[in-house]
């Protein structure tokens, strides 16, 4: 466990495996008596978050996103490796880390409907060895903090899907964990909400020290939100940095040269530094190359030698540009099998700082 | 402490919501309240030819049995299901997963959800056997200290079994179908269970012994109906009833090692189907 560390993932694995009941063979077509799948939910991911991070999972549906928020909540055990809070393990201190960890999974079901906001915080608090005036008062300053203090006495079924959410929040909160686990908590709402929930997240990061571990599918939610992101794909964490340094690794490797004709493509092939390299657009054709983003010298001398192959076959250069990438083509290469996903795995910091 | 605060927190929750569901708790006191009346009615319309017709029935206890073990059925009903359709539909909610991110543990927060879902359970079982008891105008003999204690001990010799069905189903979401059938079966054994039953060979003797409701329907119905009364005259004499307090009686011992088998099986094996279902990942899923 790194000194610094509220929580650390340390090399878990998980494997789900389901029957099937008279499946049909993918192969030969034919109805087989009974299969077993096996799923990788997890496969030798490691990771940590300081207290005052806001940590970012990112990956496509059944990526292992929640299995890994479920380890470090205790809901599943890993199969190898060790899941820690606070320097506990927990495997071992399962009840006692409970004490410091708040989780929020698929928000608007885990309150119960027929009570208010407030009964539903005073009710998840006794569970949470929260009580008397200290609970009272702490579910009020969280209604107030998060915004629902008008809404305190409906019932939660009548409250809006963002509305639960945020209730959602506060239950986790309310035996003011050090760490939140937050399983996609913007999905389905709308920008406002959204916007709130964010804010409200980044507030309880910077202003009150507690470490957040945030899954999501929005890409836009973790490049606003997250200090450090994480990419898992098949149980697999293929990438993960801090969120700017990620940003920046494809920045830098993508161009666009806007020619006046084709010019052949097998002319660049054999170059280092070259990744990639196609036509993009038909009747202004732009050849866009993909280079190396870490090595400079490489990508500078690839730059060169393109030019010069420009200036070989007479080709008229009307314009050159660096795209700039956001996070959501950064997620869709890493997770397709583009082979420039390496590239990032070098300069992973799955720890932190 | 923990398990006070949780069993709190419960009552708290089911108070909220048979408060505000007030109509839906009225209709559901106006209904039961039918049902028993009509029960009642029954026995009273025909208190009359009662005492001929059970000259009927070779016991003429069997009337009083039949109904008590209706009742305690429905009783042993009603609180496995707690453990069965409870736990689906908390999964099915969500709520399950919270439960377990409690740190008194699923074990503490279902058996405070139990012990306060079955308050209402004892409470409406109690009346009817009390309502039976005054119906039948002193067929049946209500001696309150061994009826709370039977029905006590039979709670919980019932939760115990609750919780070995109960942690299968942490585990194996669909055996919820297949413990209604348990449910059903403990619901005819309660009907028919009765001391003749034990004549039998030891085997099935003994298996009627480690079934969760005979012994407690025994005792229950000695109380109730024989008014612990026993013969003691030799066979074919004439019948030489004596009183002997339930509390000497085999079953209540039988009752008593019951209720410490099912609690210790059923706790154990809810927390290994517990830590199972954690490696499986279905720990609060449905």
């Amino acid at each position: 466990m790194t000194d610094t560390a509220l929580v650390e993932l340390r090399g878990v694995c998980k494997e789900f495996s389901t029957s099937h009941v008279l499946p049909v063979d993918e192969e030969t077509r034919k109805r087989r008596l009974f299969k077993k799948k096996v799923v990788c939910a997890a496969d030798n991911i490691s990771f940590s978050i300081a207290p005052g991070e806001i940590f970012g999972l990112l990956g496509p549906n059944g990526a292992g996103k929640t299995t890994a928020v479920k380890m470090i909540s205790g809901l599943v055990r890993p199969d190898a490796g060790q899941a820690f809070v606070k320097g506990l393990n927990v495997e071992k201190k399962r009840r006692q880390i409970l004490r410091h960890v708040g989780v929020v999974l698929e928000g608007t079901r885990t309150s119960l409907w027929p009570l208010t906001p407030f009964e539903n915080l005073v009710y998840y608090g006794m569970l949470k060895d929260v009580r008397g005036s200290v609970l009272k008062e702490r579910a009020h300053d969280l209604l107030d903090f998060i915004g629902l203090q008008d809404k305190k006495n409906v019932q939660v079924r009548r409250l809006s899907r963002g509305q639960k959410q945020k209730l959602a929040i506060c239950i986790a909160m309310i035996a003011d964990p050090l760490v939140l686990l937050l399983d996609e908590p913007t999905t389905g709402l709308d920008v406002q909400s959204s916007r709130a929930i964010k804010d409200k997240v980044r507030e309880i990061t910077r202003e009150q020290g507690r470490s957040v571990l945030v899954t999501t599918h929005d890409m836009h939610v973790a490049q606003e939100l997250c200090d450090r992101i994480a990419i898992i794909n098949h149980g697999k964490l293929i990438a993960c940095r801090p969120t700017d340094s990620l940003l920046e690794v494809f920045s830098e490797q993508v161009f666009a040269f806007r020619l006046d004709r084709r010019v052949p493509l097998d002319l660049f092939s054999g170059i280092p530094g070259i990744i990639k390299s196609e036509y993009e657009g038909s009747e202004e054709p732009e050849l866009v190359f993909q280079l190396v983003g870490e090595q400079q010298d490489l990508r500078s001398e690839a730059l060169y030698k393109i030019i010069r192959i420009f200036e070989e076959q007479k080709c008229l250069l009307r314009s050159v540009s660096q795209r700039k990438q956001n996070l959501e083509s950064i997620f869709l290469r890493l997770t397709s099998d583009d082979p420039d996903a390496d590239v990032l795995k070098k300069g992973n910091t799955c720890l932190s700082s | 402490m923990s398990f006070l605060l949780v069993m709190k927190a419960e009552l708290v929750r089911s108070f909220i919501i048979m408060r505000r569901y007030w109509f839906r708790t009225i209709t559901g006191l106006v209904l039961g309240y039918g049902m028993l009346m009509v029960l009642v009615a029954g026995f009273i319309y025909s208190r009359e030819g009662l005492e001929e017709r059970v000259q009927q029935f070779d016991d003429p206890s069997s009337a009083t049995n039949f109904i008590l073990g209706f009742i305690v059925g429905m009783f042993a009903f009603g609180v496995v299901g707690m453990f069965t359709q409870g736990l689906q539909g908390m999964a099915a909610t969500g709520v399950l997963e919270q439960l377990c991110m409690s740190p008194h543990g699923l074990a503490v927060n279902f058996m405070a959800q139990t012990v306060v879902s079955s308050v209402a359970t004892i409470l409406s079982s109690s009346i009817m056997v009390y309502a039976v008891t005054w119906s039948v105008g002193g067929m049946l003999h209500w001696d309150t200290i061994p009826v709370l204690i039977l029905l006590t001990l039979t709670f919980f010799n019932l939760v115990g079994f609750g919780f070995m069905v109960g942690g299968l189903v942490l585990v194996f979401k669909q055996v919820g179908q297949v413990a209604i059938l348990v449910r059903m079966g403990l619901f005819a054994l309660a009907i028919f269970a009765k001391e003749e039953l034990l004549g039998n060979p030891w085997p099935f003797t003994f298996l009627l012994h480690v079934l969760p409701i005979t012994d407690a329907t025994i005792c229950i119905k000695y109380v109730l109906i024989k008014g612990q009364m026993r013969d003691i005259s030799a066979a074919g004499a004439a019948p030489e009833m004596v009183f002997s307090s339930v509390f000497a009686h085999s079953s209540f011992y039988w009752l008593i090692g019951n209720c410490l088998f099912w609690t210790f099986v059923g706790l154990t094996l809810f927390k290994l189907m517990e830590d199972y279902s954690r490696s499986k990942g279905t720990l609060g899923s449905y």
